[in-house]
């Protein structure tokens, strides 16, 4: 098993606060020696590495996660701790689980 | 019938420009275990739909405990009108509590809507939509220029999952505007919320909306105190913006 952190620098070159955020996070629970690759999709870029991955993957945001299987499989997470989760058997709290779920989806403001 | 990603990729592109009815009847005759999420507003135009294609269909609320009494006292009209149930899905008693012990009753005019909102609202989404295999919204593109302006027809929910792993979720009146909404619901006599006739355009939590003065924006009415902020998680190539 493969993974890869995708990590966002925004358009105007100032990083992304939640890749920011998910990177200390994972440091911080010592995860971050699990993550085999990081690579930036650098919104000024098209042609950066990240950001032909998530075109190629069809994901339209970021941070984001893939896991590539020994199989080959590819499986993408766009949700920090649903791969936590599953991927690395973290146990984690309902409350962080809707919080994320809640501020990467205003969408569902009107649910 | 199961459906796969790619699928429901095809189905987007498929019936992007189909209308809500077909849409809908798609959604209700490719996902056996499916619901729509009835907010206690226009949605209810989904509704109403529904019941001209088939009679039994699956509709869930999300009772906030915070909603208007119009909003309850319409939830009981449409359930009588239409002969339907509206399973209620309310917030985890537990972690309510624990919420309002902390924070209070009304913590989001000095945070933000969010906090609440994820207790209140997404708790009770998720433990629904793990149930279903498809859930049907009333999201429109032009209810908030910032965050619904890509809503598909039909798209593999993101955000949550089914029991099965995969949520499919139908937005039927996606291309739908307001005007086009509430064009529907009086050519067909549709009941709707009373609220509506006091100028409330968009209906949530009574804490969290107000009605709105003409011309201006839905989404004015809800969060007022709150700025709008660019969508911050996007992933937006330079070159593609307009």
């Amino acid at each position: 098993m493969k993974i890869t952190l995708v990590k966002k620098i925004k358009a105007d070159g100032s990083p992304c606060q939640k890749c920011q955020d998910i990177s200390d996070r994972l440091e911080a629970s010592d995860q971050m020696k699990l993550i085999d690759q990081i690579i930036i999709a650098d919104e000024s870029d098209p042609a950066s590495e990240g950001m032909l991955l998530a075109s190629e993957l069809s994901v339209d945001r970021a941070p984001f996660f893939v896991v590539e299987h020994d199989d080959g499989q590819k499986e993408v997470f766009t949700v920090y701790f649903k791969f936590v989760k599953q991927v690395l058997n973290q146990i984690t709290s309902e409350e962080e689980e809707l919080a994320e779920i809640m501020n990467d989806n205003p969408d569902l403001d009107y649910i | 019938m199961s459906i796969t990603e790619n699928d429901i990729n095809q189905l987007a592109t498929d019936y992007k420009d189909k209308s809500p009815q077909d849409i809908l009847t798609l959604a209700l005759e490719t996902v056996d275990n499916i619901a729509i999420s009835f907010s206690g507003a226009e949605d209810i135009v989904l509704v109403d739909m529904a019941s001209k294609i088939k009679k039994d269909f699956q509709v869930f609320t999300l009772d906030t405990g915070r909603l208007h009494p119009e909003t309850y006292r319409f939830m009981d009209q449409v359930r009588e009108k239409y002969g339907i149930q509206i399973e209620a899905m309310c917030p985890n008693a537990d972690q309510i509590e624990k919420f309002i012990k902390e924070k209070g009753y009304f913590s989001f005019y000095q945070d933000d809507h969010k906090e609440c909102c994820s207790v209140r609202k997404i708790g009770p989404l998720r433990r629904k939509l793990e149930t279903l295999d498809g859930w049907i919204t009333g999201q429109r593109r032009d209810q908030s220029p910032g965050t619904r302006t890509n809503v598909p027809v039909v798209q593999v929910d993101a955000a949550f999952a089914g029991p099965n792993g995969q949520l499919t979720k139908f937005n039927p009146l996606a291309n739908w505007s307001s005007e086009q909404v509430w064009a529907y619901i009086r050519a067909n006599d549709v009941p709707f919320n009373s609220l509506h006739e006091q100028g409330f355009i968009s209906i949530g939590c009574e804490p969290c909306t107000r009605p709105v003065l003409p011309n201006q924006h839905e989404r004015e009415g809800r969060w007022w105190w709150e700025e709008a902020t660019a969508k911050e998680c996007g992933l937006h190539a330079e070159t593609n913006k307009s």
